[in-house]
């Protein structure tokens, strides 16, 4: 079999001409998404302006203090302004975050429709060398990457991206074997359209929705591995601390309920709530002929 | 049996092999590119030229890489995996003495988190729109959403310390009755469905969904059958495929990514095995654990892929 | 309130610094005089716990489950490997050493009867005869001079191996009779046998997964990484002790869970408590938070270029940039003692009070960087986990470099891999010192020019001199002066900063009795097992 492997601009511009033709926001919930969305993102780029103090300053010499009007989210473990520190927590949240999964989905699809539309030989060594990579945990991979390259941003979203992309890769290749099997697939297969033509234009539409919903789940995820590496004492150099970070290392103060603990695990919740419920209500049918 | 599905079964143990034999590869030459090695770590601050050779040449660390590499392979191929580095234990009784309590709670996780993650996610498709999908669906997300030591340590907090129901700690060796045992496993089993759940139930949801939307159920309804019905016998039996595929790659977290679990409950599982090992550098110990959940991974997704034949007639040509 | 208390205990522990000379000096006065004498044994009953006699009256029998900080699967019960608190906890419920260092500092006798010496270079040990290993053998000199033999050959790989050369010769004279020869005069060597690593262990022994020692428990369990149970010796050779059936100990290496594990009642004692759970602890009515101070230190490293020999005003600006009030205050919630980059902390008998405190000065600093060259330019600074407080200090420090217009960038680095390939590898990096019985040993091991662990390449050779004319010395004053001399010139010199020392501090469930911090470390130094009891 003579197959055609799709370049990556190819993917890309299909996708983008999907994602003009389908982005209409229809629910409630999609605009309550789009609002925690953009408003997160619009605070990512203005919010270290709106900072009251300097984020890594020992501005109190209460710890894990309460909200005041002087505090608005009350101080850190070490008396820091934890307001001013989830502000300028939020860029390498969204940007550390957005860049691994964006990376990993893409990557992972790609690869799910090569696998799925090459011989089966192309087919058997991709797929082998993924799920060789997922049988590695994520968190241990993470752990032996920044242990052995150090811990930098480029490098924490190669590694997110690296230990999430199998995931989308099945779930890429299973939807895409699935629909491949769908008769008006055979049809055009028997029509002779060329292997690109079938993937973009026939399976590719088809797989469009899981493929979202996982990316949301992902990007959630990857957050959470950003907080789980944190945890195991890597991630984000200090004193800067993107949202997980700021949960974990003011975990100390959650037997009295400090708001330190509460807030940035707050500023989690909203952005994947929001971006899960934009991410369902973008497109509604995909339905094809 | 079903010959397609005895064909792939045999397929995917050669399959299999080979994966195995890669992970081995990677995990072999990326856990050497980590600083330092096993007597340097366990020296630690004593290591001394003289005392890190004489440990080194003891483990077998002075040999060339792909040496020891072979040595190791020569081990596994007669069954012997062979013995830790830092503590002189065999690698298979250090594993035999962990792989029970992981496997049980895995499967305690299993037991609750997929049905409760189908149902959510089939009725939630069903009934697309619905306040019920609506909320179960925010809910799902707000869930998974939060860190795990987050959940984990707010439920110590309430349970353990503030009400004193149940043990901070989940030691399994005091659990006798199937309601201490159930006692036990409550935190941890509520932790790591909250991690799950969610992943599961969306993509069930998403699967589900998909099919509705498909040609040929929008030819059955026409031709007047019923929705549940429909979903049954129709929509989920296609949707299987991604559905498998999500759990097994959910349920393959639970073998190799629950440290922070058995960490804060100080449950003696793989994960922190691992971990260990990985701090340590003991490598044959890495070796076995990441052959361990790779075994585990595919044997999982040999499931999903068996469930996904079985299901889909068109698969099977 | 707590302050008070805090306070008390820093009286106590400093009388009882005091007092830390004294068995040296009776060593180094029983030299002279009969040639004999039992170091610290005119003091106290040899193995009996006067040191740390309690008012309440003890209690038999109970169990315990006690929960500590590190532990992995490489725990070991072999006393030449041990590291962290679980080795140490577990080889002092199995083994017993020839002494053991009591909450002076004081080495008091235990598996020897004597330790005597004419010269402090030839030494004669006598061996307690009423002992039996927990299979029932008799505990004779063979056992010693196997154990301390061990520690000599490289095969071994003991961490104690370069503190062992100097015994040049161990030999058996009779069943409980010992001769030790040093390479060179050190009174102190009843306080070195006292170190964890030489606990002994039974003759010929190959497998130290039994646990196979004289110590008051035996080895029911053990599992690296997961647990181990110790049951009562009845035949241990201290009569009436332990207190307790069993222990059983574990690690929980997780701050906050290990905290919530006590409150909850799930266990009855964790060491290494974080300052800022100690709040949360303190107002629990069930449990009971004990201090002590010691002369453990976390310390900023500055070496190669940075370091004292390649650039002393990097350095010196360095020192005075160390904002040291605010580090114990915000890195430790002022559990702690204000260092003044030298090991010996105030109280300490060996102090040299003549010292000027420094304290913080951006402007002197500037001063000294811009004299440096380095102003401006941007510097990594590593810490890790592994050295205590080190990530909360280093971003004090950067707080305060910035001020005096430095760029110091901190380099957070997993803590697994910091000893072998961080600690004294970086420019600028943090090092964690654990407490170490007697003045000679800290400076013998960190600031001597040729010494293994000279953090930052410091050399001097008036320091190397008096070190071994102070180990030599007779009359206490003009070694106190010859240390005091030495405080000087590390305070002056050497290319470490040493902002505070820390405190000890473990958690207790109160029912638990007989518990007494220790300045060697948490758990009563890893000893507590054999001390405390269990209240009805």
């Amino acid at each position: 079999m003579n197959t055609h492997t799709p370049s990556t601009t190819t993917v890309e511009s299909t996708q983008k001409a999907s994602f003009s033709s389908r982005f209409h926001v229809r629910s409630i919930s999609g605009l309550i998404g789009l609002i925690l969305v953009g408003f997160w993102l619009v605070i990512s780029v203005i919010g270290p302006m709106l900072s009251p103090y300097p984020p890594n300053d020992f501005v109190s010499n209460t710890v894990f203090g309460p909200m005041s009007m002087k505090h608005l989210f009350g101080t850190d473990y070490l008396g820091r302004d934890i307001f001013s520190r989830v502000l300028a927590g939020t860029p390498y949240t969204i940007g550390v975050a957005l860049a691994a999964t964006v990376a990993a989905c893409l990557a992972g699809v790609i690869s799910g429709l090569v696998a799925a539309a090459a011989t089966s030989w192309v087919d058997m060594t991709i797929s082998r060398t993924q799920d060789a990579l997922i049988s590695i945990p994520s968190k241990m991979f993470a752990l032996i990457m920044v242990a052995s390259f150090g811990s930098s941003v480029p490098i924490l979203i190669l590694t997110a991206a690296i230990a999430y992309m199998p995931g989308s890769f099945r779930i890429a290749r299973s939807l895409a074997v699935n629909v491949m099997t769908l008769d008006y697939v055979q049809v055009a297969r028997l029509r002779g359209e060329s292997m690109p033509y079938i993937i973009f234009k026939e399976v590719l539409p088809n797989m469009f929705r899981p493929v979202l919903t996982d990316f949301g789940l992902r990007f959630v995820f990857i957050v959470l591995l950003l907080s789980a590496m944190s945890f195991l004492g890597l991630g984000i150099q200090p004193p800067e601390a993107d949202w997980g970070s700021l949960v974990r290392e003011n975990i100390g103060g959650l037997s009295s309920g400090a708001p330190a603990v509460i807030m940035p695990a707050i500023a989690i919740a909203t952005l994947t709530i929001g971006v899960n419920l934009l991410i369902d209500s973008i497109g509604s049918k995909s339905v094809q002929h | 049996m079903n010959k397609t599905v005895l064909r792939l079964i045999i397929n995917r143990i050669g399959l299999g092999i080979l994966t195995l034999w890669i992970v081995s590869l990677v995990v072999f030459f990326i856990t050497n590119l980590l600083p330092g090695d096993a007597a340097q770590e366990l020296l630690g601050q004593a290591a001394t030229t003289q005392t890190l050779d004489a440990l080194r040449a003891k483990l077998g660390l002075d040999l060339p890489l792909y040496v020891r590499y072979f040595h190791w392979l020569g081990g596994m191929l007669v069954g012997d995996a062979g013995t830790s580095m830092v503590n002189g234990i065999p690698i298979l009784q250090l594993i035999w003495s962990r792989l029970p309590n992981t496997l049980l709670l895995a499967a305690f996780v299993t037991l609750v988190s997929v049905p409760v993650a189908m149902f959510i996610g089939i009725v939630s498709a069903m009934y697309r729109g619905s306040w019920f999908d609506r909320y179960i669906n925010i809910l799902a997300v707000c869930a998974v959403s939060v860190p795990e030591f987050l959940i984990a340590t707010i439920a110590v907090l309430i349970f353990a310390v503030k009400l004193g129901w149940l043990s901070a700690l989940s030691h399994i060796e005091n659990a006798q009755t199937f309601g201490e045992m159930l006692k036990v496993f409550a935190m941890p089993v509520l932790t790591l469905c909250s991690v799950l759940v969610a992943q599961m139930a969306r993509m069930t949801r998403a699967a589900v969904i998909d099919q509705l939307s498909s040609s040929y159920v929008e030819m059955a309804l026409l031709k007047g059958a019923s929705p549940i019905r429909m979903v049954l016998r129709h929509a989920l039996p296609n949707a299987i495929g991604p559905i498998a595929n999500a759990i097994a790659l959910s349920l393959s977290y639970l073998l190799g990514g629950v440290i922070i679990v058995e960490s804060i409950f100080n449950y003696p599982g793989i994960a922190t095995l691992m971990l260990n090992a990985v701090s340590s550098r003991d490598m044959p110990l890495i070796q076995a654990c990441a052959m361990l959940f790779c075994f585990g991974y595919l044997v999982m997704v040999l499931i999903a892929d068996i469930s996904e034949i079985v299901s889909n007639p068109r698969l099977r040509k | 309130m707590k302050d008070d208390k805090k306070r008390s205990l820093v009286d106590q522990q400093s009388s009882n610094i005091l007092t830390q000379g004294v068995s040296r000096r009776q060593v180094l006065r029983g030299m002279m005089t009969s040639g004999v004498v039992a170091a610290g044994s005119g003091l106290l009953t040899p193995g009996s716990s006067l040191a740390f006699a309690n008012t309440d009256e003890p209690k038999r029998g109970g169990s315990i489950k006690v929960a500590s900080q590190s532990g992995s699967t490489s725990d070991t019960l072999d006393p030449a490997h041990g590291s962290g608190s679980s080795d140490y906890t577990r080889q002092y419920m199995f083994y017993n050493g020839l002494t053991v260092l009591d909450r002076t500092l004081t080495p008091q006798m235990e598996l020897a009867e004597s330790f005597d010496t004419k010269d402090a270079q030839h030494w004669v040990i006598k061996l307690r005869k009423d002992v039996l290993f927990h299979d029932g053998k008799p505990f004779t000199s063979a056992d010693v001079v196997f154990t301390l033999n061990r520690h000599k050959d490289p095969k071994t790989s003991s961490k104690v191996a370069s503190v062992a050369k100097q015994m040049v010769e161990i030999s058996a004279k009779g069943p409980h009779e010992v001769h030790i020869t040093l390479a060179a005069k050190n009174a102190d060597l009843p306080a070195i046998l006292g170190v964890v690593h030489f606990l002994i262990v039974r003759d010929g022994t190959t497998d130290f997964s039994k646990g196979n020692g004289t110590g008051p428990f035996l080895c029911s369990v053990f599992q690296p990484g997961v647990h181990s149970i110790a049951t009562r010796n009845p035949n241990y050779w201290k009569k009436g002790l332990p207190y307790l059936d069993s222990v059983e100990l574990f690690s929980i290496p997780d701050q906050s869970a290990r905290v919530n594990a006590l409150l909850a009642g799930d266990v009855q004692l964790i060491n290494s408590v974080n300052p800022r759970a100690i709040e949360t602890l303190s107002a629990s009515p069930l449990v009971k938070v004990y201090h002590a101070d010691s002369g453990g230190y976390t310390d900023l490293i500055m070496r190669d270029q940075l370091g004292p020999m390649k650039n002393p005003d990097f350095v010196k600006g360095m020192k005075y940039i160390m904002n040291r009030e605010q580090i114990l205050n915000v890195a430790c919630r002022g559990f702690g003692r204000v260092g003044n980059d030298q090991p010996i902390p105030k109280g300490h008998r060996y102090y040299n009070s003549s010292l000027p405190q420094t304290t913080y000065d951006p402007d002197k600093a500037k001063y000294h960087f811009k004299k440096s060259g380095l102003l401006g330019r941007s510097i990594p600074m590593v810490a890790s986990s592994a050295a205590d407080n080190s990530v909360e200090m280093a971003q004090l420090i950067q707080l305060s470099a910035q001020s005096a217009g430095l760029n110091l960038q901190v380099k957070r680095v997993p803590a697994d891999g910091y000893w072998s390939n961080h600690w004294m590898k970086d420019t600028l990096g943090f090092g964690n010192i654990n407490p170490r019985p007697t003045a000679d040993l800290m400076f013998t091991l960190f600031f001597q020019s040729n010494a293994a662990w000279n953090e930052s390449g410091w050399k001097n050779a008036k320091f190397d001199q008096l070190l071994v004319a102070a180990r030599g010395e007779t009359d206490d004053v003009k070694r106190k002066q010859m240390y005091g001399e030495m405080q000087a010139l590390i305070h002056d010199q050497s290319g470490i900063g040493i902002p505070i020392f820390s405190s000890i501090n473990d958690a207790a469930s109160r029912k638990l009795g007989g518990y007494k911090p220790h300045p060697l470390g948490g758990f009563m130094a890893y000893m507590f097992a054999e001390h405390v009891w269990l209240e009805a």
